[in-house]
């Protein structure tokens, strides 16, 4: 990649006016893509992302730069951009750099390129046919097939040099059911940080097929009621309710603001005590883990609720200088053209011991929400809103009908009060964060859970 | 700039007997300063360029693009673009021409911008939160108080001997700010854009933000039930923007468009026009050409409630025995998509005001969340949070919070009674003015 005797020196001129801290980010990325339409491949792209960012701290102050001249003379000009944009009083110190190496417990077994294209479009192709054998109301699929090799180098003036190679893959799938003039879609997005075997490990014909059937079931279903009642949220991709609701408003990006409602919570009580909820990047394997982040600090397994009571934020450096905490390995960003944030790697809420069965046989009138589609939160005020993909009638203690459109708005604060039973079906599913510093993998995760009251925004009185 | 790199491809174009091409390059130099506690909170600096390289064989289109221009990297470029082409088993007519150029003179560089100085902007961003703070004492935190701007350089070229250029540049200031009584938080909003930094007054700015954040306090539940509801100005374009791709004639070529096979035919209320206008009058998207190098025009999609073209690049036009409405758009990691330029909701002839009081009793919607997961771009089907006003006897009664609105953007777009004069464009460069919808669905 670069010398090391030309790192020490942007790095050191960086410093130049005083600055605190300076660190360089190299990526080297290849990444290719390839979409199915209308049982066509319709595109195949690919390409090089590469640059460097430069960035510095002044007291709690960072300033960012990037630039894809990586020169010695077009990182020196960047590194000079960030020194002049404040005066420090922090005497310069000569930067001496050591590798540190690691091992990755996120082994690559099968490379992408040792992978013969053709197979690559028949396995594309045979997930297409799949849903469109499941019924005649598949009006079109969309596959995106996507692999990514990302060589990152994080260097900083504290000596540290690391280096990290995250492979990834991932499918996106989504099959759209019509009829009249209603259109309905189901999706599906696996994703691994694996090479080759990831794909190979899928079946392709159960990916057309589920997709389909969602789309076809929601297509057929009737309008969700509105109204407030109990809602049990179904695993996997369900855990995207603590993403949106908690979990941003648990980084120090809203923390150390105080713009967060958990800001002042630390080792309070914020949760029912059957809420145990953790971030951990060390997963192997999993689509939101990395050996380090991207301020080249190892990942960890941070828990943030345990029985409720809040134990830890989500830590990157900048973050922990300002909230006086350190790093819990959370610094991420989507490429070289973002300065690092805290950020989520595989959030997830722990399993519990109630039944599925014993849940859904406590509501009254409600609703069953196997599977939820995404959502956005405002952090300053915690106020979320998230749609459901599949969603069921509970009534009279049975799941009764499928029903569509339905829309969860609420708060995190309040919804995490309401967290009443919680199963033991804990599973993980992928998905992409956008935020300050990029969109980047992540996973969402829990066990099919209850929520005693939510606001729910359908077509329909109750 | 970037003469070289092009020559060199075009060289290397025919060294590998590639007959048809383009090239698409994009430079960009961004700047933000981000102000929290009359601090810097964060500083931003960026100087970034990227390649895009199509190559088409036999009507089969591949894509490539590369960070690095030097000749190994543009020559591996190219050869990918071939090597994807190979891969791709979907035909589709291209034609790649030299495009004439427009006639108009557009003024979308000021070259002031480029020289104002850093201390400058820090000094507005500082501003920006101050003026928030000092505003009222409940606005207890200002989130982001920022000022940026950017510059961008485009160049496209392609086998046919179009060869063009233009440069465009923008600067920005933004307030957030969150008001808090009790244990109630609200937050408020308020943006400006601008090519003259001169016309990002904080003052303006920052005052309206935290009215807007203090007039949400106090803020009471809805019953569940149908109402008339006014969308304001910036929460009808964020429909707009949400659901503008029914327009894409790609979209309804992929079957993905509620519009399909409605041409000529009536979509929306008598009183509905929406215009796409790409040499639109300091608009924020104003070009003088697309993504294609094709000449920019206005187009009108809906006339007095009749829908009359789709958004279209030369691909999809080609298709549809059309022409190009000018509306190719990519990145240089991107295919040719189609995006809007400067689309906007044509204003009406009453006032705001006048719009409260049509019905004795309506809500008004100012702010609306979960556009994302909401939102059915395909079924038009919507719901989403939203906050805003209870309206009687034609003013605001009080706040209102935690209730979704529901429906469809087509069945809405048909329910509009209403049109005011007040268009404001968002930095998406999609706008409207206020909107008056007779009944729409709401639970609280």
């Amino acid at each position: 990649m670069i010398k090391k005797s030309i790192i020490e020196r942007i790095l050191q001129k960086a410093l130049s006016n005083g600055a605190d801290f300076s660190e360089l980010f190299f990526e080297d990325s290849v990444s290719s893509s390839i979409q199915l339409l209308d049982s066509n491949i319709v595109e195949s792209i690919s390409g090089n992302d590469y640059g460097a960012g430069i960035r510095v701290f002044y007291g709690h102050k960072a300033i960012y730069a990037f630039t894809n001249d990586v020169s010695e003379k077009g990182l020196l000009t960047a590194a000079e951009a960030v020194s002049k944009a404040e005066i420090g009083n922090k005497s310069l110190e000569a930067v001496d750099l050591t590798e540190k190496l690691y091992d990755s417990p996120h082994k690559v077994l099968i490379p992408f390129d040792s992978v013969h294209h053709q197979d690559k479009i028949a396995f594309i192709h045979s997930i297409d046919t799949a849903s469109r054998n499941f019924s005649a109301y598949i009006s079109q699929v969309s596959i995106n097939y996507m692999e990514k090799i990302q060589k990152v180098m994080i260097a900083n003036n504290e000596g540290l040099l690391a280096k990290d190679q995250r492979t990834y893959a991932r499918i996106f799938v989504s099959s759209i059911a019509s009829k009249d003039n209603q259109m309905q879609t189901g999706g599906e997005g696996p994703g691994a940080l694996m090479g080759y075997e990831f794909f190979n490990s899928l079946d392709p014909e159960e990916l057309g097929r589920t997709t389909a059937e969602r789309a076809v079931k929601m297509l057929l279903a009737d309008y969700a009621p509105s109204g407030k009642f109990p809602i049990i949220i179904g695993n996997a991709f369900g855990g995207v309710i603590f993403h949106e609701a908690c979990g941003h408003s648990l980084e120090t990006t809203s923390v150390a603001k105080g713009a967060s409602v958990f800001s002042d919570k630390l080792e309070k009580q914020i949760a029912n005590s059957c809420v145990t909820a953790i971030d951990d990047g060390t997963i192997p394997n999993k689509w939101g883990s990395s050996t380090i982040d991207d301020e080249g600090s190892l990942t960890k397994r941070t828990v943030l609720i345990d029985k409720g009571v809040l134990k830890s934020f989500m830590i990157d450096k900048l973050g922990g200088l300002k909230i006086g905490m350190p790093s819990t390995g959370s610094g991420r960003r989507q490429s070289y053209k973002f300065a690092p944030t805290s950020r989520m790697r595989n959030t997830f809420i722990n399993t519990g011991t109630d039944s599925i069965n014993d849940m859904i046989s406590s509501v009254d009138f409600g609703l069953y929400a196997k599977k939820m589609g995404g959502g956005s939160v405002q952090p300053g005020t915690g106020d979320f809103n998230f749609a459901v993909g599949e969603g069921y009638l509970i009534e009279k203690g049975k799941v009764t009908k499928p029903v569509r459109g339905a829309t969860l708005i609420g708060n995190g604060r309040d919804i995490l009060k309401k967290i009443s039973m919680i199963s033991d079906d804990l599973e993980l599913a992928e998905g992409m964060c956008g935020s300050q510093s990029g969109i980047i993998p992540t996973c969402v995760g829990q066990p099919t859970i209850k929520v005693d009251e939510i606001v729910v925004g359908g077509r329909k009185e109750k | 700039m970037f003469e070289k790199e092009f020559q060199h491809i075009q060289k290397l174009a025919k060294k590998y007997d590639i007959q048809y091409y383009d090239v698409y390059l994009s430079k960009s130099k961004a700047f933000s300063v981000k102000i929290f506690r009359q601090d810097i909170d964060s500083f931003n600096y960026s100087d970034s360029t990227g390649l895009g390289i199509r190559v088409i064989l036999d009507d089969i289109t591949g894509y490539s693009y590369t960070e690095k221009l030097d000749r190994e990297s543009l020559e591996s470029a190219l050869r990918n673009a071939r090597e994807n082409a190979k891969s791709v088993d979907f035909k589709e007519k291209i034609v790649l021409d030299n495009y004439p150029a427009i006639d108009e003179n557009l003024d979308i560089y000021n070259k002031d911008l480029s020289g104002i100085p850093v201390e400058d902007k820090i000094k507005k961003a500082k501003e920006l939160e101050k003026i928030a703070l000092d505003y009222d004492k409940r606005i207890v935190n200002v989130p982001h108080a920022l000022i940026s701007d950017n510059e961008s350089f485009f160049k496209i070229a392609n086998s046919s001997g179009l060869n063009k250029e233009y440069s465009t540049n923008a600067c920005y200031g933004l307030s957030f700010c969150l008001a808090k009584e009790g244990e109630e938080t609200k937050s408020g909003y308020f943006e400006a854009q601008s090519r003259d930094f001169n016309d990002i007054k904080p003052q303006n700015i920052s005052n309206e933000a935290a009215q807007r954040a203090l007039d949400l306090l106090g803020a009471r539940e809805i019953k569940s039930d149908n109402y008339p509801i006014l969308f304001n100005n910036e929460m009808s374009a964020t429909l707009l923007s949400t659901f503008w791709r029914i327009f894409s004639a790609k979209t309804v070529q992929e079957g993905q468009s509620l519009l399909k096979g409605q041409l000529g035919k009536n979509i929306a209320h008598s009183i509905v026009n929406i215009i796409d206008d790409a040499l639109l009058n300091n608009g924020y998207n104003t070009r003088p050409f697309d993504d294609e190098g094709y000449p920019s025009r206005k187009t009108e999609l809906i006339a007095d409630g009749l829908l009359q073209s789709f958004l279209h690049n030369t691909i999809t036009a080609l298709k549809d025995g059309t022409v190009s409405t000018g509306n190719a758009s990519r990145s240089y990691k991107s295919t040719i998509n189609i995006s809007p330029s400067n689309l906007y909701i044509k204003p009406g002839l009453s006032s705001k005001n006048d719009l409260y009081s049509k019905f004795p009793k309506c809500l008004e919607i100012v702010q609306l969340s979960g556009m994302h997961s909401g939102c059915n771009t395909i079924s038009g089907d919507f719901s989403m949070g939203a906050q805003g006003f209870y309206c009687e006897n034609g003013k605001r009664k009080y706040p209102i919070h935690n209730f979704t609105v529901s429906g469809n953007f087509l069945q809405l777009m048909k329910q509009v009674v209403g049109i005011a004069d007040d268009l404001k464009f968002k930095l998406s460069a999609i706008g409207a003015p206020s909107i008056l919808v007779e009944d729409l669905s709401i639970s609280g």
